[in-house]
């Protein structure tokens, strides 16, 4: 049983129905054992839906409670769930980290670019301009890319999906067979609070792309700064390099 | 007999590996020694002492006095000088450490081949080690004509290595922490333990006390046996997820070393401050217990009680001590009782930091929500049920006494000290929580509580624990960043008995 009996209470029509949906549909294909560990905010209810071991955990620490498992048991497979204020807020210290030690586990955040759970106040990816009961006069200042962040933290697996079944079980299959940290963030639009207006259509799967060119995974980066409504936004693997896995090391 | 030996220079002058040298000799000529160490918050310069004090009974303080000074720079004569009398022995001038050493050794008339020995065992610039102890033995006549007694095969550890050492007997899996003063002592230990392959736990440092107590948590939710340590700012980053072992029921071992605060406080100096975080930090309500020795023997204890008790009832132990008792050195004739450490019996599980449901998912139902927390109070009754089995606290001195001296953590060796020349009983608690009824012992008489500290925790935690009032001017309290010495005890005693 992949499911827990625990009903979803994520709005009708959440994006997070489709990361879930992938999540199974990845699952269903494995033989290993795998935990899962997840933070604070929606995407959160994973934990409850998805029958596994693990600990839904406190906001933001999602990454040292995983890394603390490999360490304990290196052959268990782990892939942590955060959310965008989870991983680039309140945790970002250790994201940096992970990208350093590069513990082997798969870490997926569901960057809505909002805190939705709280009712909509802005995290550190959510554009200027945007306007909430906390930020009368809108957001002021830039957002971080989460991409390039990884890219110069050292990250060996950095992928960025959108949030659809497909992609998000291809995705996973591929960072589970990565050695080392995989870094995944997912486009997900938050349907009440941080909708997407045109940003699904004008994404395309990365092609004839040395994903171990830094420099050119960087270009890639740069091409959607997730503020404004140009450009393409690329998705897949933009870097993977072997790198020696920290509960190896130790 | 008492002696006292003041070593003093400036940082990396060695102090330490001289006293090091000079407690080992007199322990094997059968003496008990303990010295305190007194260093700044730099790396080379300053004033750094050592104040060692041996003697042919048991011996775990310092009192007033100089009787040996030993100044590796002119500041330290400066500095000491008012604290020496005329019989009072001073080596001074421009020597190096090992000079010292050799010259210390024939005031006291002890075997020079000790000294060579010791040199050897050091390993590192042996050839001029033993020339400048050579000359430092030949310009000194024995002054001291100290007796060889019986070798009484003494261990000789600080707080740090016996916390250490009892870590790695109850089974330690994985330490974690992040270095903060006097907690490091910890983290060299267990890191050095690693590497002379004393043992198969691993001591893994993390980016901060936030990643490391979740880390923690990570692998002990795994079954292995873990262990976390930090000073007051370390432990105040680390709250959150103590709450966390709360609801969860994960298990986990807390050293809290204090220093005095608030903020960065005076960081390299000593101070009893910080109980209360240890018995109420965290938010919401869960149980835990809070462990408190009084000297190396009793961290020893102390530390595998709190790996038998964390494992057993899944619930955060956290092992108080201090910079006095993690950096002092005390000489022991005991051999610590360890209570023996069965394997894990957390496995990897559905946890969850929400109140969670019989399927491991978060849940909002008032009936699972009462029933959680009606385990974990069960759990705390459990709990106090079992320590009483254990010793939770020890009584010295005169038995029928008027006077209760009631003390916590590393103020204990300037108390037994003090014991002989003042008429009281003393009563050490080491388990602050659960809290042992000493009510008994306490009944009509004149109770008088240490603390190194300036607003009594101990007597707030007497108060509300057995409904007792300590009065004002029975607490004796000492709050600049400095360990009592006996003689502090026993003219504040007998002011007050």
């Amino acid at each position: 049983m992949i499911r827990t009996k625990t009903k979803p209470t994520w709005c009708p029509g959440c994006f997070n129905f489709q990361i879930l949906a992938g999540v199974e549909q990845y699952l269903k294909r494995q033989k290993e054992q795998h935990a899962i560990v997840t933070g604070i905010g929606c995407h959160a209810k994973m934990f409850d839906y998805i029958n596994l071991p693990g600990l839904n955990t406190l906001h933001g620490r999602v990454i040292p409670t995983c890394i603390g498992m490999k360490i304990a048991d290196p052959k268990l497979n782990v892939i942590g769930f955060s959310g965008d204020g989870d991983a680039y807020a309140e945790g970002i210290s250790h994201l940096i980290h992970a990208a350093r030690y590069n513990s082997n586990f798969t870490y997926l955040v569901h960057d809505n670019q909002v805190f939705a759970l709280t009712v909509s106040q802005p995290t550190p990816t959510t554009e200027p301009g945007f306007i909430d009961k906390t930020t009368p006069f809108g957001v002021k200042t830039p957002p971080i890319n989460p991409i390039k962040l990884m890219l110069s933290a050292g990250c060996s697996f950095v992928a960025r999906v959108y949030a659809d079944v497909k992609q998000i079980s291809n995705i996973l299959e591929k960072a589970k067979k990565h050695k080392g940290f995989s870094f995944i963030e997912v486009i997900q639009p938050c349907i009440i609070f941080h909708p997407d207006i045109g940003v699904k259509e004008r994404t395309y799967m990365i092609k004839n792309h040395d994903t171990s060119n830094l420099s050119a995974a960087m270009k890639l980066a740069e091409e959607f700064n997730y503020t404004d409504g140009k450009g393409k936004i690329p998705l897949g693997i933009f870097y993977q390099i072997k790198k020696p896995v920290f509960e190896e090391l130790l | 007999m008492r002696y006292n030996v003041l070593i003093g220079g400036q940082a990396g002058q060695g102090p330490n590996i001289l006293s090091d040298l000079i407690a080992k000799a007199l322990i094997s000529n059968g003496y008990y020694v303990f010295y305190s160490r007194d260093y700044q918050s730099l790396i080379r310069g300053g004033h750094n002492f050592n104040f060692l004090s041996f003697s042919d009974s048991p011996i775990a303080s310092n009192s007033k006095g100089i009787d040996l000074l030993i100044a590796l720079d002119e500041n330290t004569i400066n500095l000491h000088k008012k604290n020496c009398n005329k019989k009072s022995i001073i080596l001074d001038g421009n020597h190096p450490n090992m000079y010292h050493a050799g010259a210390i050794f024939k005031i006291l008339n002890m075997d020079f081949k000790i000294l060579d020995n010791e040199l050897k065992e050091l390993k590192r610039r042996y050839n001029e080690n033993i020339k400048e102890a050579t000359e430092g033995y030949k310009s000194q006549k024995t002054k001291i004509n100290l007796k060889q007694l019986k070798n009484k095969n003494l261990s000789f550890m600080n707080g740090s290595q016996a916390i250490s050492q009892a870590a790695i007997n109850s089974g330690l899996d994985f330490y974690y922490a992040y270095p903060m003063t006097p907690a490091t002592g910890v983290l060299t230990e267990l890191a050095q333990a690693m590497k002379n392959k004393k043992s198969t736990h691993k001591t893994i440092q993390m980016e901060n006390e936030i990643a490391v107590i979740n880390t923690a948590i990570g692998s002990s939710m795994i079954g292995k046996k873990v262990m976390v340590g930090t000073s007051g700012g370390g432990f105040d980053l680390m709250t959150e997820a103590l709450s966390l072992t709360g609801v969860a029921g994960i298990p986990l071992v807390i050293y809290l070393s204090q220093r005095p605060g608030p903020g960065t406080g005076v960081p390299t100096y000593t101070a009893q401050g910080d109980m209360n975080i240890a018995l109420k930090a965290g938010h919401g309500e869960f149980p835990r217990i809070v462990l408190a020795p009084g000297d190396p023997d009793e961290a020893m204890t102390l530390t595998s009680e709190a790996f038998y008790f964390s494992q057993k009832y899944r619930i955060p132990a956290i092992i108080i001590g201090d910079k006095h008792l993690a950096e002092s050195k005390y000489s022991s004739d005991k051999s610590p009782i360890l209570i023996e450490s069965k394997n894990s019996i957390t496995k990897l599980e559905r946890f969850n930091s929400y109140e969670k449901d019989k399927e491991g998912s978060a849940t909002d139902e008032p009936e699972i929500i009462i029933q959680k927390i009606k385990e974990r109070l069960q759990k705390k009754q459990e709990l106090k049920k079992e320590t009483k089995k254990f010793e939770t606290y020890n009584i010295y001195g005169t038995k029928n006494s008027k006077n209760v001296i009631i003390a916590w953590g590393s103020t204990k060796g300037a108390i037994i000290d003090a014991l002989p020349d003042i008429d009281a009983k003393f009563i050490q608690i080491m388990y602050l929580e659960p809290f042992p009824d000493i009510s008994k012992e306490l009944k009509n008489k004149n109770i008088i509580v240490i603390e190194n500290n300036a607003t009594s925790p101990l007597s707030d935690l007497i108060s509300e624990q057995l409904q007792m009032k300590i009065d004002n001017k029975n607490k004796i309290l000492k709050y600049d960043s400095r360990e009592f010495s006996s003689d502090d005890i026993v003219n504040e005693v007998k002011k007050r008995t």
